[in-house]
């Protein structure tokens, strides 16, 4: 059981609401989920698979009788689940440093939420409220979400060169492979064994 | 902010002593009692931050202590074991985190640094041999007259010197340090470009607590700290690598692949580093070296890779764009404000200039000493991240360039335009150019501390 798979992390933590408070949060997601650019920040963070929140609404979780005895549930909890490349310490510093703001509206309605910013109550609030990973499929480990955007556009390009390449002179070749290299000159970084974490 | 005390700060924290020569005693503490009193004579000995009125003093010394060297102080337990936890390892145990394995591996290292007997970096610059000498001698004078402490070695090193002036230049030729950070309250003549980047492009210097212990940060909180806090205040921790180059490999490579590429030997050495060897960034003048540039304060760190994003004119993986990117990965640089850190250090053995024959196997290479608040969110992150791994800048597992520990494996990408002078390249096979010798992570205490440490007078919390 492990949160680490190769070159990527999963992370999930889940939150209590007061349920008043969870009404204010789905505005605000509507917001976000409508305003693209306010999820630019979090977009650009290249190091982030992916990021999701998701509310899950006390009086929706499963019920299955047959014994089950019925809860009365006092919070909304909230989900977060995301996929990252690097340490744990490496992705909380940068949201901190860069998505405080923004962070600190979605979890501001969670209780004894710390805030964002500075970043050792808030690396103390995650790290408390994180539940590990008990089954982690990767199918790229040796690969970052970097490595897998570089490796489409290698191959978007490469297999232009391709077509072009039937129907070419040899000049006409050497101008097409010219631009070929300068299409993917800044995609070609190696795969591999992630750093070891600290 | 207001002025620090300057004159409880180790000079060697707040600034670059300029001074030519240099020795680093590493000591080794045989009596607890014995080492104190060495410390407390040293003490009067020690440079501190205070301004120099009367011109440069002939000669500085600065004093820094390893994990077993503070142990052998009989610091209390619960003191020693606050201290973050990579310094309460040490360099050799974090080999694996930083990437020194194989050719960098700690059974590779100088003997000295094999196992665990250095307690203590004892630092002498001074402006001329002899006053190195005079003030060596009065060192060794102070560890016999006490019986404090045994120097296990002493490593020499010095500026090279071209054409009978001292230079900054390292054995490759390239002219070296310009990257220094500044900090708020440490009082030097600030430079556009060493800074942090703001948002309207100027530039600011970094929160103290970068740099120092006992100030906030730029994540506006103080650093992890050993306790008591007055023996951490006003010190910073400097992580010691002694980088042997081997310049006959590096020549041969530049040559061989020189001879391959379209922009010619001077511009492909640029490539690597990011500056043309006269020190010239290649983001400001891409085309050739300009010396005007290179030597004008407001100018020669005063750039940003924003408008470089493929790396055209500085390649992507460039040493200088790989370790300060500034503001290469968006957020106007603030991804990489607490990844800084404040270079000292000098190069030791023969320069051989360009021409001359050169050897791998000469002693020849840089002492790289780092100072910083943290050393695994600063150096290792730095060392790590940056210079052994590529993903930050887009460049998956390819190493820096020149510093990389590369063994024979690897590729570095010079990415280029459509022109004849500026092609596409890429190296590839790349040897290690540098290799690691040893060193170590110290604690290097204001001069409070020192006073503690020596009266013993360092209560747990």
């Amino acid at each position: 059981m492990s949160n680490i798979n190769g070159k990527i992390y999963a992370l999930n933590a889940i939150t209590p609401m007061k349920p008043w408070k969870t009404l204010v949060l789905r505005g605000f997601f509507f917001l976000l989920g409508h305003i693209k650019p306010l999820q630019q920040d979090l977009i650009n963070l290249s190091f982030i698979e992916f990021a999701r929140w998701v509310v899950l609404p006390r009086r929706q979780f499963p019920f299955l009788g047959n014994g089950q005895v019925k809860e009365e549930l006092q919070y909304d909890y909230l989900l977060f689940f995301s996929n990252f490349n690097g340490t744990w310490n490496q992705y909380i510093d940068a949201f901190s440093a860069v998505l405080s703001k923004g962070l600190n509206l979605v979890w501001r309605w969670s209780e004894k939420f710390p805030g964002a910013v500075p970043v050792t109550p808030f690396k103390e609030y995650i790290a408390r409220v994180q539940f590990d990973t008990d089954y982690y499929y990767t199918a790229y480990p040796h690969a970052a979400a970097n490595d897998l955007k570089s490796a489409h556009i290698v191959q978007a390009s490469l297999d232009s060169l391709s077509q072009r390449a039937q129907a070419c002179t040899p000049e006409q070749f050497a101008d097409a492979y010219l631009r070929f290299v300068l299409e993917v000159q800044a995609h070609l970084g190696e795969t591999g064994e992630a750093p070891i974490v600290f | 902010m207001s002025k620090l005390n300057e004159t409880d700060i180790q000079g060697f924290v707040l600034r670059g002593y300029n001074l030519p020569v240099a020795r680093y005693f590493f000591l080794h503490f045989e009596d607890a009692a014995r080492a104190r009193m060495l410390i407390g004579r040293l003490l009067h000995h020690v440079t501190t931050g205070q301004l120099w009125d009367g011109g440069k003093p002939e000669s500085t010394v600065n004093i820094a202590f390893t994990q077993q060297g503070l142990a052998a102080l009989e610091l209390p337990d619960a003191t020693l074991l606050s201290f973050p936890v990579e310094f309460q390892q040490g360099m050799k145990k974090r080999a694996g985190i930083l990437g020194d394995t194989g050719l960098n591996s700690p059974e590779r290292w100088d003997e000295l640094w094999r196992d665990d007997r250095v307690h203590a970096w004892l630092g002498i610059n001074a402006q001329s041999p002899a006053a190195l000498d005079h003030r060596c001698a009065a060192m060794v004078e102070l560890l016999e007259e006490t019986g404090g402490a045994v120097a296990l070695a002493a490593q020499e090193a010095a500026a090279v010197v071209i054409d009978g002036k001292p230079t900054t230049r390292e054995h490759f030729g390239f002219t070296d340090g310009f990257g220094n950070p500044d900090y708020l309250g440490v009082g030097r003549s600030s430079q556009p470009g060493q800074g942090k980047l703001l948002p309207n492009g100027s530039w600011a210097p970094l929160a103290t607590g970068e740099l120092l212990l006992g100030y906030a940060d730029e994540a506006g909180e103080l650093p992890v700290a050993p306790m008591p806090h007055i023996l951490a205040s006003n010190g910073t921790f400097m992580v010691y690598r002694k980088l042997h180059q081997n310049l006959a490999t590096f020549r041969a490579y530049l040559d061989e692949h020189a001879a391959l590429y379209g922009g010619g030997k001077e511009k492909l050495a640029a490539k690597f580093i990011g500056r043309w060897r006269d020190g010239t960034p290649l983001e400001l003048s891409p085309d050739n070296p300009d010396s005007s540039i290179a030597q004008d304060p407001n100018r020669s760190t005063n750039f940003t890779y924003g408008a470089d994003p493929e790396g055209m004119r500085c390649p992507i993986g460039a040493h200088v764009r790989r370790v300060h990117p500034r503001d290469a990965f968006g957020f106007n640089g603030k991804l990489i404000d607490r990844r800084r850190i404040t270079r000292r250090g000098l190069p030791y053995g023969p320069f051989a200039a360009e021409g001359e024959p050169a050897s791998d196997t000469e002693e020849r290479g840089v002492i790289f000493m780092a100072l910083n608040a943290s050393i695994s969110r600063q150096f290792e992150f730095v060392q790590q991240q940056w210079i052994e791994y590529g993903n930050d800048p887009h460049l998956g597992n390819d190493k820096d360039m020149l510093m990389g520990n590369h063994g024979g494996r690897g590729k570095f990408v010079v990415q280029g335009d459509a022109s004849a002078a500026n092609p596409p390249f890429i190296c590839s096979k790349l040897p290690n150019f540098v290799e690691l010798r040893g060193g170590d992570y110290f604690f290097l205490p204001s001069i409070t501390a020192l006073g503690m440490l020596a009266m013993g007078l360092v209560d747990p919390r």
